[in-house]
C-alpha cells in the first residue's frame, strides 16, 4: 500500500519536474506570466479613478455682472471645474462634439438682477451626457457649488450663516477612500484568473497540438497523474503571483491586511484549484490553443471582471445574471479577499465563501478528470 | 498553347487572391474558431450591456435613531423615502451599527445622536453620521452623495422656513438647472456600449493574430508557403484581409445588437465611423503582427497580447474616465489607439459628431494605423527572411 502511494507520487513528481522544466525553458513565459499581474496593478492602482477634478468647463455669461462673475468664480475657485472657454449660449454642442469642454455654464441677462430683487438667480449647465460616469459627478458637484454660492450670499445679507442639519461622513475601512485598496483585491482574482485557466488551458492544448500527449499515454504514468503533475507547478507559480499582488498592494498602496493570513491562502488555494480545472477542462475540449484562449476569455476572465462585483456591484445587475454570478467563483474569492484584508473578517462571515470555492474546485475537477479520460480511451 | 502568366502587378493580385483564398478556407475549416470570432464579441456586448450600471439605487442600510424624537423620525423617514437608501436594520447604538456593517448586514449607516430634534427645533446645527463601507466603492460613493444630497437641499428649505416665520426677507437663492444632452437619462449601457466596440474589436483581432502567425510559425507552414513564389508582403496582407472582413462584421452585429437592445441611437454619419473602423482594425492587426514577431510560441503570443490589451483597454477612457488619471498616465493615453476609437464611436453616435469634429481622431489612428503596421512588417519580413 505505501510502497503504490510512494510510486504514484514518484510519477507525480516525475511529471511536475517535466513541467517545471518547461516553464524553466521558456523563461519569457514566466517572466510575463509574473510581471503582468505587477504591472497591471500598478496601472488599475493609479489609473482607475471615478473621481473627477479639473473638469472642463465653457462660460457663457449673458449677463456679464457681478453676480455672475461670482458664480462662474464659484465654479472654478472649487478646483473641480477649469474654465476653458467663453462662448455663446449656443455653442455647447459644437464644443461637446470636439471633446472641447464637458459643460458650459450659461447666465442669460437678468441674472445678477433677479437675485438683486431677491428672486431666484437661475443659470443653466449644459452637459455632455455622452460620459455618463462624468456627467453624473458633474451634477452632483454643480448641486454642491449652487447650495454653497446661496449659503454665501446670505451669509453676506447677514445672519444664517450655520446650517440648520449638517452630516458628517465616515468611510469605514478605507477612510480616505482611496479607490486602490478596494481594486486589489478586487483585481486579484481576476489577476490569478488570467495566470491559471488561460496558462494551464494553453500548456495543456499545446501537447494535444503537437502530438506529445499521446506520447504520455504510451508511459507507464496514469491520467490522474498527468493531470496532478502537470497542474502543481502551476499552482505553485499562481500563489506567486498572489503573493507578489499583495505584496505590491501592501507596499505601493498601502492595502492592510486586518485578518487572518491563512485564511487568505485558504481562500487563493480552493479559488486557484478551480481555476486550474476550468483551464484543464477547457483545454481537453479544446485541443487546440487559439480555440482554448477564446474559450477561456469568455468562460472566465469576462466573468471574472464583470459578475464578481470587483468594479460593478451584483446587487445593481439584473436578476438572470445575479443568478449567473452565483455560478462565478471570482465572486466569492473577491468578497473573502475584501473581507479578510480590509474588514478583518473570520471564518464565521467567510465560511460559505470558502465552501463555494471549494465545491466549484471538486465539481470542476471531477469533471475534467472525467472528460480527460474519455477522450483518450 | 499555354496561358500567359501574369506579370508585375497582375501577378500579385493573383496571389493575393490565392492567399486569401487559403486564409478564408483554413479560418471556416474550424467551425469552432469562427464561433469564437462571430459569438464572442456578440455576448461581450450583451454582458456588458447589462451587468454594467452605476446608477445604484436601495444600498442596504441600517439607521440608529438615538433621538428618537419626532424631528429625527420625519428626517430619516424621508432620507429613506429618496429610494437610494433602503431600511435593512434597525441598530439600538452607532457601535451595533458598525457591526452589521461587519457582518455585511449592511453597506451604510446613519447614526442620529441624542439631542438632533431638541438642536432642530431650537434653530442650532442639528448633526447626524452617516457611516459607508469603504470596500463597496459605489455603493458607498452613492450613499455619500444620496446623504449630501437630501439634507443639503433640506437644509436649504429649513433656512427658507425660518426666515419666512421670522418675518424676513427671504435668502437669495442660485438656482443651476442641468440640462444632460445625448443621454439625458445618463443611462451606463448608451455611454459605455459604444466603448465596448473598441475593446472587442482588439481583443478579436489582436490575440488571433498574434496567435495565429505564432502557431504557423510553431507548426512550420510559415516556412513552406515562403518557398513558394509569393512575396512576403503580399501573404502577410493576404493574411490580414480576412480579419478585416471578421472584424467589419462583429462591428455591424455590435452596432445592430447596440441600437436594439440597449436603444443606443446613431446620430452622426456611420462613414466616419467605418473610415475610423478601417483605420482601428490596421492598428490591432499591426500590434498583433508585431506581437507575434517578437514572440517564439502561442503562449508567449498571447501573454503578450494580453500586456497590450489589459493596459490599452483601462487607458482608453472607456470605463473610467481618462480625466480621472493621474497626469503621467493621462500622457500615455495619447499612444493608446483605443481612446482614439473610442472618443469616434461615442461621438458619432451619441454626440451625432461628423468628420470636421473627429478629423483629429481619425488622423490619429491613420497614424497609428500606419506605423505600427510598417514597423511589424518590417520586424515580420526580417524574421523570415
Amino acid at each position: 500500500m505505501t510502497e503504490r502511494l510512494r510510486r504514484f507520487l514518484l510519477r507525480v513528481a516525475a511529471m511536475s519536474g517535466k513541467e517545471v522544466l518547461h516553464i524553466q525553458r521558456d523563461p519569457r513565459t514566466l517572466y510575463l506570466a509574473l510581471v503582468m499581474p505587477v504591472l497591471l496593478l500598478l496601472l488599475f492602482g493609479y489609473g482607475v479613478s471615478f473621481d473627477l477634478d479639473r473638469i472642463s468647463l465653457a462660460i457663457s455669461d449673458g449677463d456679464r455682472s457681478s453676480a455672475s462673475r461670482a458664480l462662474a468664480g464659484a465654479f472654478t475657485r472649487s478646483r473641480e471645474f477649469v474654465t476653458v472657454a467663453e462662448v455663446g449660449p449656443d455653442d455647447a454642442e459644437r464644443l461637446f462634439r470636439r471633446g472641447a469642454a464637458q459643460a458650459v455654464l450659461v447666465m442669460r441677462p437678468g441674472y445678477g438682477k433677479d437675485l438683486g430683487r431677491g428672486e431666484p438667480g437661475r443659470a443653466e449647465l449644459l452637459v455632455d451626457g455622452a460620459d455618463a460616469t462624468t456627467a453624473n459627478q458633474i451634477l452632483q458637484k454643480a448641486e454642491a457649488i449652487a447650495r454653497a454660492e446661496s449659503l454665501r450670499l446670505a451669509a453676506l445679507l447677514g445672519g444664517m450663516a450655520a446650517p440648520p442639519i449638517e452630516v458628517r461622513t465616515w468611510t469605514r475601512y478605507n477612510p480616505a477612500a482611496r479607490s486602490a485598496i478596494f481594486l486589489v483585491p478586487g483585481l486579484a482574482a481576476y489577476l490569478l484568473a488570467i495566470g491559471a485557466v488561460l496558462l494551464t488551458a494553453l500548456t495543456i492544448a499545446g501537447e494535444w497540438e503537437r502530438g506529445s500527449m499521446e506520447q504520455l499515454f504510451a508511459s507507464p504514468v496514469g491520467r490522474f497523474e498527468i493531470i496532478l503533475g502537470k497542474l502543481l507547478p502551476y499552482l505553485g507559480l499562481g500563489m506567486l503571483q498572489l503573493l507578489l499582488v499583495l505584496a505590491v498592494g501592501a507596499s505601493v498602496f498601502d492595502v492592510p491586511i486586518r485578518g487572518s493570513v491563512t485564511l487568505l491562502f485558504a481562500l487563493g488555494l480552493l479559488f486557484l484549484i478551480g481555476m486550474l480545472g476550468q483551464g484543464l477542462l477547457i483545454s481537453v475540449l479544446a485541443k487546440n490553443q487559439l480555440v482554448a484562449t477564446q474559450a477561456g476569455v469568455l468562460s472566465s476572465l469576462l466573468p471574472s471582471l464583470l459578475l464578481s462585483g470587483a468594479l460593478f456591484p451584483i446587487e445593481n445587475m439584473p436578476r438572470p445574471l445575479q443568478a449567473l454570478a452565483r455560478l462565478v467563483p471570482a465572486r466569492y474569492l473577491v468578497h473573502g479577499l475584501r473581507g479578510v484584508l480590509l474588514k478583518g473578517s473570520g471564518l464565521g462571515l467567510l465560511g460559505p465563501d470558502l465552501v463555494a470555492l471549494a465545491l466549484f474546485a471538486v465539481a470542476i475537477l471531477a469533471l475534467a478528470t472525467a472528460r480527460f479520460q474519455r477522450r483518450v480511451a | 498553347m499555354t496561358p500567359a502568366r501574369p506579370r508585375g502587378r497582375g501577378l500579385a493580385l493573383t496571389q493575393y487572391r490565392a492567399v486569401v483564398r487559403k486564409e478564408t478556407l483554413q479560418t471556416l475549416r474550424d467551425r469552432r474558431i469562427l464561433f469564437m470570432l462571430v459569438a464572442a464579441p456578440l455576448i461581450q456586448t450583451v454582458l456588458f450591456g447589462f451587468a454594467v450600471d452605476f446608477d445604484v439605487d436601495r444600498v442596504p442600510t441600517a439607521v440608529a435613531d438615538l433621538d428618537g424624537s419626532g424631528g429625527s423620525r420625519g428626517e430619516l423617514r424621508r432620507l429613506l423615502a429618496d429610494g437610494t437608501l433602503r431600511l435593512a436594520e434597525r441598530a439600538t447604538d452607532g457601535a451595533a451599527a458598525d457591526r452589521l456593517l461587519d457582518d455585511d448586514r449592511a453597506a451604510a449607516a446613519v447614526v442620529v445622536p441624542p439631542g438632533f430634534g431638541a438642536d432642530l427645533a431650537a434653530g442650532r446645527t442639528a448633526r447626524l453620521q452617516v457611516i459607508v463601507d469603504g470596500t463597496n466603492p459605489v455603493q458607498s460613493g452613492a450613499a455619500t452623495s444620496a446623504a449630501a444630497r437630501f439634507f443639503g437641499a433640506r437644509s436649504q428649505a429649513l433656512m427658507r422656513e425660518r426666515l419666512a416665520a421670522a418675518g424676513r426677507p427671504p435668502a437669495p437663492e442660485v438656482r443651476v438647472t442641468p440640462r444632460v444632452l445625448y443621454n439625458p437619462s445618463l443611462k451606463t449601457a448608451v455611454y459605455l456600449v459604444p466603448g465596448i466596440l473598441a475593446m472587442l474589436l482588439v481583443i478579436v483581432t489582436t490575440i488571433v493574430t498574434a496567435m495565429g502567425l505564432s502557431r504557423e510559425r510553431e507548426v512550420g507552414t510559415l516556412e513552406q508557403v515562403l518557398v513558394t513564389p509569393v512575396k512576403p508582403l503580399v501573404l502577410l496582407v493576404g493574411k490580414m484581409t480576412p480579419f478585416v472582413a471578421i472584424g467589419l462584421f462583429d462591428v455591424l452585429l455590435a452596432l445592430a445588437a447596440m441600437t436594439w437592445i440597449f436603444a443606443v441611437p446613431v446620430r452622426g454619419p456611420l462613414a466616419v465611423l467605418a473610415l475610423g473602423t478601417l483605420l482601428y482594425l490596421c492598428s490591432t492587426l499591426g500590434v498583433g503582427l508585431f506581437i507575434s514577431t517578437i514572440s517564439s510560441n502561442q503562449q508567449q503570443s498571447f501573454l503578450g497580447g494580453f500586456l497590450f490589451v489589459l493596459p490599452a483597454v483601462l487607458l482608453s477612457g472607456i470605463m473610467t474616465p481618462i480625466h480621472a488619471m493621474p497626469g503621467w498616465l493621462q500622457l500615455a493615453t495619447y499612444l493608446n489607439p483605443l481612446r482614439y476609437f473610442a472618443e469616434l464611436a461615442r461621438g458619432v453616435l451619441l454626440r451625432g459628431a461628423g468628420f470636421r469634429d473627429l478629423a483629429p481622431q481619425v488622423g490619429a489612428l491613420a497614424v497609428y494605423g500606419v506605423a505600427i503596421l510598417a514597423l511589424a512588417t518590417l520586424r515580420f519580413r526580417r524574421r523570415l527572411l
